[in-house]
């Protein structure tokens, strides 16, 4: 966040990952260039094993490219050590969760607490802005619930605040409707829009096409390369990012 | 992410799971418990066994008249053999390992008070003797070398006999009649208690006597010679009991015309090399396998549950991650709960261990010992070393257990802990 601001948030050059699995080896990403503005609204897509969540740890920090570079907000990722990553993960980026990864044994309240524990803020501050966050997602009431007394969407709205309270620049959402019926995965979506509306830099990977439509730009992934990079409104049957699929046109 | 905050979460989340925190409490306090009280009841019996096999004496070594072990002579002709005070004055000048020496016999005899009569184990004693056997007095005097020299007919009781013989009217000063004759009572020996080595009554039942009056008593009708029922030495040492056996050996079958290597012409024998033969230090041993079995179960169990809370927490180890918690944040909380967990329990487990001990150590549990049996009763030993050795044994086990599993667990990409769902 030191860095000039006219750096991109994310810039990825020539990125590779490989995964050893047994005696074989998986080459998840294969040489891959992208480059995203600060406060751009992008879906990534891609059948499963294309690369798209391998593609998404790396941009969260969560593992490290086997080659190639990353500059977050123009700084080189491969420079940071351990405990610098930890604190990019904690204070730049907000990730969401397919499968919410709330932890069970907390409410709620503490689970959108953490982030700001691993950051050092004092107790009562923490608890004041994990509120806050949870307002944010109409869910100040379940404060004191754990995540099994409450519903999926629910779940997944506290996960987004938890995502929030450190206020990152990026956030990264994996399948973020993928556990949610119709009707939840809007109303995260609309969270999720808010809070792009908000200025952070939003990246979504998801197989659905119809949330692919909603978003400004739209990135095709296949094979750990990038097939399709495409801007501007994408509704209606011109989506080419489709291959194949049915055209599925839930939306409003 | 400060260490009070750290320790605070770990609490929280022992809060969070409380069977499983209580499973693992309850094996860590047995453990710790269970090993301070075994230790501490072993040293306990330990003295207790090395007390009541040394009631007879302290560094007592003793010998009885043998008779000669050939094997070719049938045994109705094996020749008797006798000890007189000749032998115990050469025992004294010969005998280096030995400071003190002295001759005793011993006959039952009947002893009346005031209408009352019991028959007792009356014994000749040295002044000698009487320091060999160690006794306190509860009141008047021992048996003194002119009452020897003089052949002074006076008598020193030992406690139960005084209660039983004198009942609450008699006291020093007191007249009985021993075998007839007049006795004065001039001491009154101080409760001995359970005897693990005695050759005969109990001290406690005996009633002593000068050696030369009891000589005189009750003479050898066989014989015109003073035969001695017993020989008492005093080793200087406790370690070099067996030197003074040998050398008490020797010296007895150059003078009764024996074999040395003869153990049946001269049986010589001392409680604590028949303590020796005990499997006491077995026993220890033993009570600190069963310890250190238990600890390790204790251990197991603090394994167990942080094993278990390594692979369920997992992928809570990577959500931590990846919200910003470092590599060290994930460990010390495992740590802490390692702690705080070993803390209380260790606690607790030298709470209920000590208190155990403590307990039966107190003259609240001694007191409600039939009196017959509290000498048999040991009494625990608490020692500071031992309480140490079960905290840290349980302390570096949970720990361990706790950090290691932590370790490699937050040592891998997150992204990996992630995925395991």
């Amino acid at each position: 966040m030191s860095a000039a601001s006219h750096e991109p948030a994310i810039r990825l050059r020539d990125v590779e990952k490989r995964y050893a699995i047994g005696s074989g080896e998986v080459h998840a990403l294969r040489g891959l260039d992208l480059e995203v503005a600060r406060g751009e609204y992008v879906s990534v897509m891609g059948p499963s094993g294309s690369g798209k969540s391998t593609l998404l740890e790396i941009l969260g920090c969560l593992s490290r490219p086997s080659a190639g570079r990353y500059w977050l907000n123009g700084v080189a990722v491969d420079g940071v050590d351990a405990d610098g990553l930890a604190k990019l993960r904690g204070e730049a980026i907000g990730f969401v969760f397919q499968a919410f990864n709330l932890l069970p044994r907390m409410t709620l309240l503490e689970n959108v607490a953490l982030p700001l524990l691993y950051r050092g803020v004092p107790r009562a501050v923490r608890h004041e802005r994990a509120l806050g966050a949870l307002a944010r997602v109409s869910l100040e009431h379940r404060a004191a619930h754990r995540p099994g007394e409450t519903s999926g969407g629910e779940r997944q709205r506290a996960a987004i605040a938890r995502a929030l309270v450190n206020r990152p620049s990026l956030l990264l959402a994996d399948e973020p409707t993928g556990n949610l019926d119709s009707a939840h995965g809007r109303e995260i979506l609309a969270l999720l829009e808010g809070i792009h509306g908000d200025g952070a830099t939003v990246v979504i990977v998801t197989h659905d096409p119809s949330i692919g439509a909603r978003t400004p730009r739209r990135i095709a992934i296949r094979d750990g390369k990038i097939e399709s990079d495409q801007r501007g409104a994408a509704s209606g049957p011109e989506g080419r990012a489709q291959r194949g699929g049915a055209e599925r046109s839930e939306e409003s | 992410m400060s260490a009070l905050e750290s320790l605070r979460e770990a609490l929280r989340l022992l809060r969070a799971q409380p069977l499983r925190s209580l499973l693992t409490l309850f094996g860590l306090v047995w453990g710790t418990a269970a090993v301070i009280f075994l230790l501490s009841w072993g040293t306990g019996l330990s003295t207790m066994l090395d007390t009541a096999f040394q009631r007879a004496g302290k560094n007592l070594v003793q010998t009885w008249p043998g008779r000669i072990s050939e094997d070719f002579s049938p045994a109705v002709d094996r020749r008797w053999l006798w000890y007189t005070p000749a032998d115990v004055t050469a025992l004294r000048q010969r005998v280096r390992e030995s400071d003190l020496v002295a001759g005793e016999t011993r006959t039952h005899a009947p002893v009346a008070f005031r209408g009352r009569a019991l028959s007792l184990e009356v014994r000749g004693v040295e002044p000698d003797g009487e320091t060999i056997r160690g006794v306190p007095l509860a009141s008047g005097r021992l048996v003194s070398h002119e009452d020897v020299e003089h052949r002074r007919r006076v008598l020193v009781i030992g406690q139960r006999a005084r209660e039983r013989l004198l009942g609450a009217e008699g006291r020093v000063g007191s007249w009985v009649r021993l075998d007839g004759t007049p006795f004065q009572v001039v001491g009154v020996l101080a409760r001995v208690g359970t005897q693990l080595s005695r050759d005969g009554a109990e001290i406690d039942d005996q009633a002593w006597i000068p050696l030369s009056v009891h000589l005189a008593l009750f003479p050898n009708p066989y014989l015109d010679e003073q035969m001695l029922n017993t020989i008492l030495a005093h080793a200087k040492d406790r370690k070099r009991i067996d030197a003074a056996e040998s050398e008490m050996r020797r010296v007895l079958a150059e003078r009764l015309g024996v074999r040395a290597d003869d153990e049946e012409a001269v049986p010589i024998f001392s409680p604590v090399q028949m303590l020796k033969r005990i499997p006491i230090d077995q026993q220890n041993g033993l009570n600190l396998i069963i310890a250190i079995t238990t600890l390790l179960v204790g251990g197991i169990g603090i394994l167990a549950m942080m094993l278990d809370s390594v692979q369920e927490r997992r992928a809570e180890i990577g959500v931590r991650l990846a919200l910003g918690a470092r590599r060290r944040d994930v460990l010390l909380q495992f740590l802490w709960e390692g702690v705080a967990i070993v803390a209380i329990g260790g606690a607790l487990g030298v709470a209920f261990g000590a208190g155990g001990a403590l307990f039966l150590a107190s003259d609240v549990f001694r007191g409600r010992i039939p009196p017959a049996l509290r000498d048999l009763v040991p009494i625990p030993e608490l020692s500071g070393a031992m309480v140490l050795l079960a905290v840290l044994a349980m302390g570096v086990v949970a720990i361990a257990a706790g950090v290691a599993p932590a370790w490699s667990a937050a040592r891998i990409d997150p992204a990996e802990t992630l995925r395991v769902d």
